[in-house]
């Protein structure tokens, strides 16, 4: 099925208009015109008019980094259908890695002054070789014992930030030097947008190769698929390690960001939930949907908060019952709603350019 | 799979009769209680008895978690928030009537004031287990059990985030503790001092799980929930009303797990998120002994607490975390099935 939808494209191609050329192209690295678009709108959005604030740009960065995490965790929750429960660990571990590679500070032993631009691969690098090993140990088993062990390894890896305090200082936390030397949010921003858009075609890139179509199979039946002659363990190790190696990636960003990092903050599993309804509510085996829900929901809620006054959590709580929500009752999330929408559109376009058959239910064209 | 293997998986799972055929139950069962001797020569007495008031608890926890897993095949991970929520009815029922008696003093009144706060609570939480189950875990059995165990597994994750973030947004995040339930002094038996509010919760645990077991064994209800757990098909063929059944294990894992929070209100005081580390704990023992093992779950809660103590002893309380995060990644090596063994279905369908 896939290669006939290939074929067509490529038959449009040939004859088709140059639009449809730099469609197609478009395509193969993993957008559409309309995603496009809402990128670039997102991406000059910080330098229009009512937007140009700091405050409304530090919202823009939480929004991007959000997104970003989403579409990592979606790589597996969505894909191969196991729960990376341990993913914030994960972004503390790349976090800390590229902190401790940067840190010049007297306060700790290791003082090697790396430009955090080196640290945030190396942490990308180690977050990816831990989830290589975690994966090769569990992901042997079912989904659930994935996802529980991926949990205890979390709160482990946090246990082990709390307590080799000579390293990380512990609860103390570390103050890893920025990236830039600006007040500005401003590059912050356009880093983060970077970040999301290189994970966002790699991870396209990959669910479009053969390695993508043996995910979707394992996410599916994993006995069909072992029976069909895929190695379930090695396609899902491969993601696993791919999907925490992001998750390092942008724990460097948050290390060098936000100058502040304490186990509490970045790894908890609580974090991991709200990444985990972010993506659920974008859309699960999408991508793109967890980053089309992160930007007008966190804005949302971010002005909201930012209007009223005492009340914690607001947001969580409506990330939790949107998340049962659209678990319930939506299963395909806001990209499932984008799909029947575009179906339904397409449909009446295509009633509208083809001509309407007699009552025998032939064409002008059949004939 | 011919009839004479569906007869033998149909025996009864809530048994004694699966425990021991395993070696690496063997092993860690003897090596629990040569744990528990070598505590009690370098702790002390009282260290085992403290171990035994958790680990009562913390089988009271894996316990109710069993039960869902083994029945409904849901990995409950909001089993936390069921604790918590104990934890707060007991003190909201507790610290009035505690200020109320101190203005009309009345000795035999205030002997019982805990156990209303107990007993609230516990009736809470299988009201909190009834809502939860009717308003979200029903309805997307009846839509789907495509995927359940991952979707259930998310589903309650959700409704943990929500209850956690919930009681902040509500409550606040303050601790809200009793110093002890009954103001007596600690009972001093053979070098042994244990408060009288450790030895009612080891006694509630006790007295909870014999009753569940009882009423699991004996009861006509029991044995249909035990129907369930074994064949959903044919537990409907015979009549057993499946909706029903559901939530009532529902009603009753939560209801047992807001007891525990209650008696331990003591020691946990009562804040959102204190629900994390008896989940943490519980769902620790679940693995080790075998997803959906009830009489497993209840070995384990007292050989995990002995574990914990231990790691305390010797290693310091901050690497209670750690410690048993390897144990656990080398016995799931070796029998990833857990120690005692899972016959639960949900697993192999995935």
């Amino acid at each position: 099925m896939e290669s006939h939808i290939e074929l067509d494209r490529k038959s449009e191609v040939k004859g088709g208009s140059a639009w449809q050329g730099a469609v197609a192209v478009l395509e193969r690295i993993g957008f559409t015109p309309l995603g496009l678009a809402l990128l670039i709108v997102i991406a000059i959005l910080p330098m229009v008019g009512p937007f140009k604030q700091e405050y409304i740009l530090s919202w823009l960065i939480e929004a991007a980094f959000f997104g970003a995490q989403a579409i990592a965790f979606d790589f597996t929750a969505g894909f191969i259908n196991v729960i990376n429960f341990g993913f914030a660990a994960f972004l503390g571990l790349g976090a800390y890695t590229s902190a401790l590679l940067a840190n010049t500070t007297p306060f700790l032993a290791l003082r090697l002054g790396i430009s955090p631009w080196i640290g945030m691969w190396a942490g990308a690098l180690l977050a990816g070789i831990v989830g290589l090993g975690l994966g090769v140990l569990t992901l042997r088993l079912r989904g659930i014992f994935a996802a529980i062990m991926a949990w205890f390894f979390g709160i482990a890896l946090m246990g082990l930030a709390n307590n080799l305090t000579s390293l990380t200082r512990g609860s103390l936390g570390l103050h890893p030097n920025t990236l830039f030397n600006t007040p500005s949010n401003l590059p912050y921003y356009y880093v983060v947008l970077a970040m999301l858009v290189l994970i966002y075609v790699v991870l396209k890139q990959v669910t479009k190769s053969p390695y993508g179509l043996a995910f979707k199979a394992i996410g599916q039946n994993i006995d069909a698929a072992r029976a069909s002659g895929i190695n379930p363990t090695k396609y899902r190790v491969a993601n696993f390690a791919l999907s925490c190696a992001c998750a390092g990636l942008l724990g460097g960003f948050y290390a060098h960001f936000y100058a502040s990092l304490t186990p509490a903050t970045v790894m908890p599993t609580s974090n991991t939930v709200e990444v985990l309804a972010i993506a659920y509510i974008g859309g699960r085996g999408s991508l793109w949907g967890g980053v089309a829900f992160a930007f007008p929901f966190i804005m949302f809620i971010e002005w909201l908060k930012s209007s009223t006054t005492n009340l914690p959590g607001l947001e969580l709580v409506i990330y939790g019952v949107l998340m049962i929500v659209v678990m319930i009752y939506y299963p395909g999330g806001l990209a499932g709603i984008y799909a029947w929408a575009e179906t339904h559109v397409r449909a009446m376009f295509y009633r509208w350019r083809t001509p309407r058959p007699d009552i025998a239910g032939h064409t002008a064209a059949d004939s | 799979m011919t009839t004479s293997n569906a007869r033998v998986t149909a025996a009864p799972r809530v048994s004694l009769a699966g425990l021991t055929r395993r070696t690496p139950a063997l092993i860690v069962v003897g090596g629990s209680v040569v744990l528990a001797v070598v505590i009690a020569i370098v702790g002390g007495p009282t260290q085992i008895v403290n171990t035994l008031v958790t680990g009562g608890m913390w089988a009271l926890m894996s316990m109710g978690l069993a039960l869902i897993f083994g029945v409904m095949n849901i990995p409950h991970f909001a089993h936390g928030e069921s604790f918590m929520v104990g934890a707060f009815v007991a003190y909201y029922i507790f610290t009035p009537l505690t200020n109320f008696l101190q203005n009309h003093p009345s000795g035999l009144l205030t002997a019982l004031a805990p156990f209303a706060g107990i007993i609230g609570a516990g009736l809470a939480g299988a009201v909190m287990g009834i809502i939860i189950e009717r308003l979200v875990v029903a309805p997307l059995r009846h839509r789907t059990r495509e995927g359940w165990v991952m979707n259930t597994f998310l589903l309650t994750a959700g409704i943990s985030y929500v209850l956690t973030n919930g009681a902040t947004l509500t409550l606040g995040a303050d601790y809200r503790g009793v110093q002890q339930y009954w103001d007596v002094p600690p009972l001093q038996f053979l070098g042994v001092r244990l408060t009288l509010d450790r030895l009612v919760a080891f006694v509630i645990s006790i007295v909870v799980i014999s009753i569940l077991w009882a009423f699991m064994q004996r009861s006509n209800t029991g044995r249909s929930i035990r129907a369930v757990s074994q064949d959903e098909t044919g537990a409907q063929m015979v009549g057993i009303n499946l909706d029903a059944v559901h939530t009532l294990t529902f009603a009753l894992a939560t209801g047992v797990a807001a007891l525990a929070g209650a008696s331990l209100l003591f020691m946990f005081p009562a804040y959102p998120t204190v629900g994390q580390n008896p989940l943490y704990v519980s769902w620790y023992v679940v693995m080790l002994v075998g997803l959906g093992n009830v009489p497993g779950a209840i070995i384990g809660g007292f050989i995990v607490a002995l574990l914990q103590t231990a790691t305390e002893q010797f290693l310091g309380l901050s690497w209670i975390n750690v410690v048993p995060v390897v144990l656990m990644i080398i016995v799931l090596l070796v029998a990833p099935s857990g120690i005692f063994g899972s016959e639960v279905k949900g697993i192999q369908e995935q």
